[in-house]
């Protein structure tokens, strides 16, 4: 038995082995639990979330929300969306149109400086557009982006070795040409590839983003990635230096319910799982709940309109008015979605309150049904299939299950779903291949031709139905160059009305995060449907 | 024995370009198109034949594969697919270091609880503790992971509150804790069996018999006679069971968000990263090569009976 010895020492010479080797292994476990000591986790002036690991922080190269949100802190451009998504002044301090509209001079903000503190000029922001649209950069949102600007395309191409349209006229003031006037130009500007970078922070450096030297509102302190960033507040910044110390974002994945009832995380989306006791206004969690707008997102099923059954605008409407969104909405997901009628989401410039909604409606549904060529004899409906992309794999989520359903209910129509890796998903989809399927549009700059020319327009690559108008097309077109808002808002109004009674989508949701917690202590984060730079408004309650 | 090492490190090469060969052929022709899943729904096909040339990926396999060991030559291993701009000997260096703590910290659990579990065994061979330890250790050795990590967050992290869930801070902070047991209690269990059957069997060696015979004390007995000579085969094993911590950590490193090779390893694969994926496959197999290597080595030193000739 374990014995106490005379001079104060556990182990004594009359101590068994057995006790001996006990005792050896439970100080070999209090060792490694003496560093469980809690500290608190959560440090005074510093914001902790958890964040998915970001494929890139070069501005040139993101093309993806998680990188870009942290892109959009760390660097800036000659302009940048407020938190009312207003283009506003970043590195320009004004710019000038010219008569036809091709043309735009920017002037730069006096004084503005690198994180190094080295001044920024006119000769930064050609360079920097140069090399997003370098071959070697191997960007793929510069086409998007910046391919309105006159010589980009013939860069990428190889075929320049600068961009013509992008000239400097002084230190200060540079001009840039577009193509044709396009009054939602300054709307892509603010996008991460029209960023100003430093050339001798980036030129030829792998891995420079590591430590990169921007004139955003925070500076990178670290960043390891899969691991963490960590930026730190930017005292030079000019338009107002953060409030916060630092942030510190995990990339390194965890369970964020865990994290946040830990005190390891500030802030946390909320999933269906764990919604019952959050929105229980019992539950202490109760009090940390935000509501954030859904993000300029829609979910929609797509159909092949070239390909029977779907060449059929009948038996398309009568899919759509058999999917009862808003039951699906708010039991099924809960509430974390909210229905979309139309293709913009709301919020969205240009989004119409008063389009008219397909609401579910079985009997019309099965009235159009009747109508279609397939009213006669469902028997002669080939089989259809729906086709979603997904990998390792990732279930089918319960929403679309619930549209299937209503489908099989309300038409007697039976639809099956094939899951396919996303890269064959892809190709599959360009090639034709596909019959219906499940897909999400995320507006890249906040402009409604992000949305309606790019997916509708016949001629658009990104059409991916095949969907063909020509009343939609030559609204589309009249509206790229309209330069009163109120009539350009009108064109898209009413060619998404014609889009959606044609219904090539049904379009199904409008996804954000739902639900959020915040702790308490953090005030003015801003949840927000775009990118917009928004830790420099943030504080911490001591 | 010289000719052996020799023989068996010029083999390691070949293996290698075999091994490598066969995972860039996975790349190549498995599902997907890494420049599709890089471009997403924009379908320019102006672009995606950019992307291709860009990155080579037009070149037919064995000029790839070519380009890709001049490189590898120099230690160049290109760059990530999934993380744009990174270099991926950058990448691996980072997780590898993580994995590496991770993993010593598990083995060094193992090792200092398993073995006197087993040493307590082994002494009390036949009795209730005996007994008791074997079947204790083998419900240890029979939890997955998924049981485990589920449960001792729920104990420390939700019930107790002492620990952080998930993260990493290092080798010296209370993150390292829970992972480290998750990975240590199947190794604290191997080993006390281990050690508990090769002590068992040194204790009937007539040396022991001997040297208790001639009167030394125990404690000297057991330091001297006993486990030195039953521990060898169980370090030996320790040092083969690195190699499979190190990489073999996919699912704790995944529960415990820690930035190893093991999530670097599942987020390559979800990416289709080839170039990460391949340069993995290639630090795996030489990491087995070499522990494999060094295992029968030992073998050899410790038991000259046996013979590689």
């Amino acid at each position: 038995m374990l014995r106490f010895a005379r001079n104060g020492s556990v182990v004594g010479p009359g101590t068994s082995i057995t006790a001996r080797i006990l005792l050896s292994a439970i100080m070999a476990l209090a060792l490694l639990v003496t560093g469980c000591a809690r500290h608190d986790l959560l440090n005074d002036n510093e914001l902790v979330q958890l964040w998915d690991d970001p494929p890139t922080l070069d501005p040139h190269l993101a093309a993806d929300v998680p990188s870009a949100l942290i892109v959009i802190e760390v660097f800036g451009g000659l302009v940048t969306l407020d938190t009312n998504l207003k283009v506003v002044p970043d590195l320009a301090e004004k710019w000038e149109a010219s008569p036809d509209g091709k043309t735009y001079t920017f002037t730069l903000r006096r004084g503005t400086r690198f994180h190094n503190g080295k001044p920024v000029t006119a000769d930064d922001v050609k360079w920097s557009f140069e090399r997003a649209a370098d071959p070697l950069t191997q960007s793929t949102t510069v086409d998007t982006y910046l391919g309105d600007i006159v010589g980009v395309k013939d860069k990428l191409r190889g075929e320049a070795a600068e961009v013509a349209g992008v000239k400097v006229i002084d230190d200060r003031t540079v001009s840039i040409t577009i193509d044709s006037p396009k009054v939602y130009f300054l709307s892509k500007m603010t996008y991460p590839t029209a960023f100003v970078l430093d050339r001798e922070n980036v030129a030829g450096k792998r891995d420079w983003t590591r430590s990169p030297n921007g004139t955003g509102p925070l500076k990178m302190k670290e960043y390891v990635p899969g691991f963490r960033v960590i930026l730190e507040r930017n005292d030079l910044y000019h338009l107002g230096a953060a409030k916060l110390d630092r942030v510190k974002l995990l990339l390194a994945g965890g369970t964020p319910m865990v994290m946040y009832e830990n005190n390891e995380i500030h802030i946390t989306g909320v999933g269906l799982e764990d919604l019952d006791r959050v929105v229980d206004p019992g539950s202490p969690l109760n009090k940390d709940l935000h509501r954030p707008p859904p993000n300029f997102q829609t979910s929609y099923i797509g159909f092949e309109v070239t390909r029977p059954p779907f060449d059929d605008m009948r038996f398309r409407q009568a899919l759509a008015y058999s999917v009862n969104k808003e039951d699906i909405a708010s039991k099924v997901l809960r509430g974390l979605v909210v229905p979309a009628w139309g293709v913009l989401p709301p919020g969205f410039p240009g989004y119409d309150p008063s389009l008219p909604k397909p609401v579910y409606d079985p009997d019309k549904a099965r009235q159009l049904l009747a109508q279609s060529k397939y009213g006669a004899d469902l028997k002669q409906l080939p089989r259809i299939t729906l086709s979603i992309p997904g990998t390792l794999g990732s279930a089918v989520g319960p929403e679309l299950q619930a549209v299937l359903a209503g489908w099989r209910e309300v038409l007697g129509i039976n639809i099956e779903i094939q899951q396919t890796e996303f890269g064959t998903f892809l190709q599959d989809l360009r090639s034709r291949r596909l019959q219906m399927f499940a897909l999400a549009w995320i507006s890249d700059y906040p402009d409604p031709q992000n949305f309606l020319d790019l997916l509708f327009d016949s001629r658009s690559m990104n059409n991916e139905t095949h969907y063909a108008n020509a009343d939609v097309d030559r609204l589309l077109e009249m509206a790229r160059t309209e330069t009163v808002e109120a009539t350009r808002f009108d064109m898209y109004h009413r060619a998404e009305a014609i889009i959606v009674d044609e219904a090539p989508w049904v379009p199904l949701w409008h996804q954000g995060q739902g639900y959020v917690l915040i702790k308490p202590r953090v005030k003015d984060y801003l949840l927000l449907p775009a990118l917009v730079p928004k830790y420099r408004f943030v504080h911490i309650e001591r | 024995m010289g000719r052996y090492i020799v023989r068996r490190l010029l083999w390691t090469p070949v293996l290698l370009l075999v091994v490598g060969f066969i995972t860039f052929l996975l790349g190549q022709y498995g599902p997907g198109d890494p420049v599709q899943v890089l471009l997403g729904q924009y379908q320019d096909p102006e672009v995606v034949a950019r992307i291709r040339a860009q990155r080579g990926l037009d070149e037919p396999v064995l000029v790839q594969y070519g380009i890709y060991l001049k490189n590898a030559a120099r230690g160049d291993f290109g760059e990530s697919f999934r993380y744009r701009g990174q270099s991926v000997v950058g990448l691996i260096r980072n997780r590898a270091l993580v994995s590496g703590q991770l993993a010593l910290t598990a083995l060094v659990l193992s090792l200092v609880l398993g073995i006197p579990i087993g040493l307590l065994a082994a002494l009390r061979q036949g009795r209730w503790q005996d007994a008791g330890i074997i079947s204790v250790t083998l419900f240890f050795y029979s939890l997955p992971v998924f049981i485990t990590a589920p449960f001792l967050l729920l104990v420390f992290v939700l019930w107790l509150r002492i620990l952080p869930s998930q993260g990493w801070e290092g080798l010296f902070d209370s993150h390292i804790i829970l992972p480290a047991l998750v990975l240590g209690i199947p190794g604290v269990s191997f080993f006390a069996r281990m050690s508990r059957n090769s002590i068992v069997e040194v204790l009937s060696q007539d040396y022991v018999r001997t040297a208790k015979a001639k009167g030394l004390p125990p404690s000297m007995v057991y330091a001297k006679h006993v486990l030195r000579n039953a521990l060898i085969p169980v370090f030996t094993i320790a040092g083969l069971g690195l190699a499979t911590l190190v990489t073999g950590a996919i699912v704790t490193e995944t529960y415990f968000g820690i930035p190893g090779i093991g999530r670097l390893t599942i987020d390559a694969f979800r990416s289709r990263d080839y170039p990460v994926i391949t340069a993995l496959t290639l630090m795996i197999a030489v990491a087995y090569v070499l522990a494999n290597l060094v295992v029968d080595i030992g073998y050899r030193l410790l038991d000259p009976r046996i013979r590689y000739d």
